[in-house]
């Protein structure tokens, strides 16, 4: 189902499905689905969602959940007011590696969490970044947070699995180092978000750039016990553990285990490749199979609904202090950046 | 004046320069917004001044601005087009700009629409191996089963078609493979470059290639010549090479390169793994080749351009031979 028949009609073709619409109305009362999947921008989540649920289907909603946290609390009461489901769609958190580390954490292997780093790259230039920086009338200007507010979730997801609390505190700057040259919409968009959050027992830094190259995405979490490296681009998830030997040997012993940590990894990817389990998209089919479970009453929900509420209000507050704290020029962008992380050399 | 979109890719250039050429109406080129203005005076810093040359930018996801685009506009020249991406992303960047655009100029007063096609919406696979391509030649019955870009390109020339009906005088103008200087030669009708090997797929089958100024002279003649309103016309050019003679060229004008022949029923049967592999994992590994893909490109077709050269009155100006030596000449040497 799309607004746009061409569009319908091609995703309809390309996965072999018999029939295409572009009224979801029509298509709800023709089909009954027992599940949805919002796959639109999130302004129109709400809206499509609540419909869906109306029509007594389950929602599968890709992230980001809403346009702001008061969206995001309506389609939760009105799915439990409907005794209906509604999934978002935070896959990565679904991907081999974090349902690894999730384990390990679950287990109690990384003792108790005393700091997360979660840091996303991104590239403008890419096929989708080419889109909407090409477009000014793109459906990512008009969100609160711009193109960041469309991918920070990844990131944020996997940080706020290892952080206890409802609200945590949010310190949180956005910057702009490209050139102005556009005129329009596209010249007020972030291309870089530093955030930390502090919780009662953990705290969390989360950096979201579009310079920084290689593009990567990974979480380090840092626990009592060990430090554990989830990289979800090269699907691996390393260890850090230290060296117990004495003087330069601790140096030497300290390598090795990583080299150690680093092989056993690059041998499980090979496994994996080999067994036809390396697919791209792993983590969201994971997700969409538990999701159905549960549609179908046999398992727990993967993700809680509230879980989308609350990751979407801390978005809220970083963008809410991203655009109090714009600065006004370069020079001004960098002593706010340092006075607003507590000091340092911002760049 | 004259609207042409898709003016900075590699065709549209060289349509820019040939109707700035020759003095007459203005030419307005169809820009993104928010284009790199140091990019655009680039693109028409040494062009001769033969016209008026401006920009004008407007997405093809806004109405509003395309239909004040083709204001006073009698000749369209729809060149851009997506060439890469997956199925949704070139439907929406190809079909649904197109679209966009051909609503733009249903109510303008137009002269012509050319539309720049492309070989890929000829259904070749079900054709007897050796058998001539042209105009009549079906179109593909399953896009899908070919790549997204097959699949954009025939809804599109349908979509222009459709508006035709509807009073749009359209004409479809479908290039082979248009070459030239600052481009690779060793196209996937050649072969493939895979982990640092070229292997060499192409075989005696012949290429239809273009060459861009060939392919440019022939766009823009469709958009003037009498008589091809609702045509849909082939350009290649003459004298067209093998997939071998290409790579032999290559070989001795640019250097080494190290590559693997790879004969068709071998081909074949890499295709069938490829599917049977990449459906049984699930997509571990993508389909690179399947069965109908190899049946498309490798078939030892020739293809003429018969109704081109004598609907428009088009040669093309620049032999085969001309062509290739200009544009290995350019390639960087192993």
């Amino acid at each position: 189902m799309d607004l746009n028949v061409h569009m319908a009609e091609q995703a309809a073709i390309h996965h072999g499905v018999p029939q295409a619409y572009v009224d979801l109305t029509a298509m709800l009362k023709e089909v009954k689905p027992d599940v949805v999947h919002i796959t639109t921008p999130p302004a129109s989540h709400l809206s499509l969602g609540t419909l869906a649920i109306e029509h007594g289907a389950h929602v599968y909603v890709e992230k980001p959940f809403a346009v702001d946290a008061r969206e995001a609390r309506e389609l939760m009461a009105t799915a439990e007011r409907h005794g209906r489901l509604v999934c978002v769609g935070h896959n990565m958190t679904f991907d081999s590696p974090f349902l690894r580390l999730r384990d390990a954490y679950r287990r109690g292997e990384l003792g108790e969490i005393v700091h997360v780093e979660g840091y996303m790259g991104y590239n403008l230039a890419g096929p989708f970044g080419a889109i909407f920086m090409g477009d000014p009338t793109n459906w990512t200007h008009r969100l609160p947070g711009g193109f960041a507010q469309n991918n920070i979730s990844h990131p944020l997801s996997m940080i706020l699995e290892f952080l206890d609390d409802e609200a945590p505190g949010v310190v949180a700057v956005g910057q702009r180092f490209r050139k102005e040259r556009y005129g329009d919409v596209r010249d007020c968009v972030l291309d870089e978000i530093r955030a930390t959050l502090i919780g009662r027992s953990a705290t969390a830094n989360l950096v979201f750039t579009s310079q920084a190259r290689p593009v990567q995405l990974y979480v380090q979490v840092h626990g009592t016990k060990r430090q554990a490296i989830c990289h979800l681009d090269s699907r691996t998830l390393r260890y850090v553990d230290g060296a117990a030997m004495p003087g330069p040997f601790r140096r030497i012993q300290w390598a090795y285990e990583d080299l150690k940590q680093a092989r056993r990894e690059h041998r499980r990817l090979v496994r994996r490749f080999l067994s036809g389990k390396m697919h791209f998209f792993e983590g969201m089919s994971e997700l969409f199979r538990q999701f159905y479970d549960a549609v179908a009453g046999r398992a727990e929900m993967p993700i809680p609904m509230s879980e989308a509420v609350r990751v979407t209000a801390v978005m809220d507050e970083i963008f809410k202090q991203c655009e109090e704290n714009r600065p006004a020029d370069r020079d001004q962008e960098a002593g706010d950046l340092a006075s607003a992380i507590g000091g340092g050399q911002a760049r | 004046m004259i609207l042409i979109t898709g003016a900075t890719g590699f065709l549209g250039r060289s349509v820019l320069r040939r109707l700035a050429q020759q003095p007459g109406e203005t030419l307005r080129c169809l820009v993104r917004p928010g284009s790199d203005p140091d990019e655009l005076a680039a693109l028409i810093k040494d062009l001769p001044s033969g016209r008026a040359i401006e920009f004008f930018p407007a997405s093809f996801n806004n109405l509003d601005a395309l239909k004040r685009a083709v204001e006073d506009v009698s000749i369209v020249y729809h060149i851009a087009a997506s060439k890469s991406g997956s199925f949704a992303a070139q439907t929406a960047n190809t079909v649904v700009s197109t679209e966009n655009l051909l609503l733009a100029c249903k109510d303008a007063n137009l002269a012509r629409f050319v539309l720049v096609g492309s070989f890929a919406v000829m259904g070749v696979a079900g054709l007897p191996k050796g058998a001539v391509v042209d105009e009549s030649t079906p179109l593909e019955a399953h896009p899908e089963w070919r790549d997204p870009y097959t699949y954009a390109k025939l809804r599109q020339e349908r979509l222009a078609l459709d508006y035709w009906r509807q009073g749009v005088l359209v004409v479809v103008v479908r290039p082979g493979v248009i070459y030239g200087p600052g481009e690779p030669v060793l196209t996937t009708r050649v072969g493939v470059s895979m982990f640092g090997w070229f292997l060499f797929l192409g075989g005696a089958n012949f290429v239809p290639l273009t060459y861009v100024d060939n392919c440019a002279d022939a766009v823009i003649a469709a958009g003037v010549a009498e008589d091809v309103v609702g045509e849909v016309l082939n350009v290649c050019d003459n004298d067209l090479p093998t997939a071998r003679q290409i790579f032999r060229l290559y070989r001795r004008r640019v250097g080494w390169i190290r590559f693997f022949p790879i004969a068709l029923p071998l081909l074949k049967l890499i295709a069938r793994v490829n599917v049977w592999y990449s459906e049984k994992s699930g997509g571990n590994l993508p389909i690179v080749f399947s069965p109908y893909q190899v049946d498309t490109a490798w078939k030892f077709l020739r293809f003429s351009n018969a109704k081109a050269t004598k609907c428009l009155g088009w040669q093309p100006r620049v032999s085969i031979k001309e062509g290739l030596e200009l544009v290995l000449a350019s390639q960087p040497k192993t």
